[in-house]
């Protein structure tokens, strides 16, 4: 594939989406309204495709674990084909929103995915208690914020010791609230400056492999 | 050459994760069989979301966007009922429900069961509708907040939107008088901000999980969400609306694991101390 269709074409068709979505929500919110509008649907319709794209990877991807015998893989990748099948015939058959699907989503998927989240509990519990100890001053500093807010998210200690909440209040709405809008607006100058090399053809990442040469600028 | 025997301190510093693990366990099923019934003060965030549901005009739309994952259900689930539980006694409210995350459609489902949505006399179609899993994130919410019909022609069965009577004069999000968000996502919490409350100045509520408010926080402070709440809030909201729930019941819950929590920490602190002042090294 020549260069121009590899790089100077993509980073074209992005200059001038990234453009016309600039001009519509800056200077010309009517006139391009349905431009946009169109572009978005367009966008929302390549995001649906590509979730059915990454079934079938992952269908090719674990059809050749198996077909290999992956040493210790290749039940796994077993299983993940049947599920995979089983949740897609049901899916297409009976209808995402049928009685089956759903089913089949509550007790299996949906049991699993809760179990697997709430079982994050056990480990920050253990967590907590070989971290928040007082080895110096800054654990010590953490340890007391740490106990202050575990306190004031209590229930009934909230409801004892309402001092605290002021103490979670004072915490949440000064220090936590200006670390994250350092963090916030650090990261928003980044994505403009991002936004901005992606345009111009400075970033190629998208754009996946391409050789040194091919990079350019 | 033997071992050195351990002290008090070295094991009271280094307890086995199974004890730590069993003890949460204890905490987290006994409350759950024998309620104790702790009280749970109402927070002002809670109460900032009760008033502004309350204060919705009759004939308000409100979006409702179901965007959490199957892992955030426990979490945000209670919280979504009872806010579904005081719109639907509201006379006159819509509410046009549309999902951000794929499993949206079932767990929306699955908290329609647990209201019971039959006792509020309530009509699919007519006074709530469901439109559907939308891909793209920030792309979807931009899309629907310019048109809805020009992004989905069908509800989440696959039925014709213009069957249904709650639609008609309801396309932009500039229709809406509320957009209330349940999301496992900072894409999702975040984009409803930059896509609605930006461009429609959409009033914004907002509920994530717990380890989210912090980051949510700065937008609560510059006043473009109304409120920022934690699913493990659902108690607050449940006794505001007097719908008691899955969410008072883990009240209790939470207060004793996080009482345990507070507990090992003040005992593996003194035991570091103690190791620390009768000569052992920590």
């Amino acid at each position: 594939m020549s260069i121009i269709m590899k790089k100077s074409v993509p980073i074209a068709l992005v200059f001038i989406t990234a453009v016309i979505f600039l001009l519509e929500y800056f200077v010309l919110p009517t006139e391009l309204k349905s431009t946009v509008t169109m572009l978005q649907n367009w966008g929302i319709i390549l995001t649906a495709f590509t979730l059915g794209f990454g079934a079938v990877n992952m269908f090719v991807f674990h059809g050749k674990q198996v077909s290999r015998r992956a040493k210790g893989q290749w039940p796994y990748s077993l299983w993940l084909l049947i599920i995979l099948v089983l949740f897609t015939l049901v899916g297409v058959i009976m209808g995402a929103t049928s009685t089956q699907y759903s089913w089949l989503y509550n007790s299996s998927y949906f049991a699993l995915s809760a179990t697997v989240y709430s079982s994050l509990g056990f480990y920050m519990t253990s967590g907590i208690y070989r971290a928040l100890r007082a080895k110096n001053a800054e654990s010590a500093l953490l340890l007391i914020v740490g106990v202050i807010v575990l306190a004031r998210n209590a229930p009934a200690l909230a409801a004892q010791f309402p001092i605290l909440v002021n103490m979670d209040s004072w915490l949440s709405s000064v220090p936590t609230t200006s670390a994250q809008r350092g963090i916030m607006i650090g990261a928003a100058l980044g994505a403009i400056a991002l936004g901005l090399r992606t345009m111009i053809g400075r970033e190629t990442g998208f754009l996946g492999q391409t050789t040194e040469g091919e990079k350019g600028g | 050459m033997t071992a050195k025997p351990k002290t008090i301190w070295d094991k009271l510093e280094d307890i086995p994760r199974e004890i730590l693990y069993g003890l949460l366990l204890v905490c987290i099923i006994v409350p759950m069989l024998f309620p104790i019934g702790f009280p749970v003060p109402i927070s002002a965030e809670v109460k900032r979301w009760y008033d502004t549901i309350e204060a919705l005009p009759a004939g308000s739309v409100v979006m409702v966007d179901f965007g959490y994952s199957g892992g955030g259900e426990p979490e945000l689930a209670p919280f979504a009922v009872a806010t579904y539980a005081q719109l639907f006694r509201k006379a006159d409210i819509k509410v046009v429900t549309m999902s951000t995350a794929s499993e949206g459609p079932l767990l929306w489902e699955k908290a329609m069961t647990e209201l019971n949505i039959a006792r509020f006399g309530k009509e699919y179609g007519k006074d709530y509708i469901h439109i559907g899993y939308i891909a793209g994130t920030e792309t979807a919410m931009a899309a629907v907040g310019k048109s809805i019909s020009a992004t989905t022609t069908t509800d989440y069965k696959g039925t014709p939107l213009s069957k249904y009577s709650i639609m008609q004069g309801v396309d932009s999000a500039e229709d809406f008088a509320l957009l209330i968000e349940y999301t496992t996502g900072g894409d999702q919490s975040e984009g409803w901000v930059r896509q609605w409350y930006t461009s429609y100045k959409t009033p914004y509520l907002c509920c994530v999980l717990a380890m989210m408010v912090p980051t949510m926080l700065p937008y609560q402070k510059a006043g473009q969400i109304v409120s920022v709440v934690s699913g493990a809030q659902a108690g607050q909201i449940e006794i505001l609306v007097k719908a008691p729930g899955r969410g008072v019941k883990s009240a209790d819950v939470i207060t004793v694991t996080h009482l345990l929590c507070i507990a090992l920490v003040v005992v593996g602190n003194i035991a570091y101390f103690g190791k620390k002042f009768s000569g052992g090294k920590s």
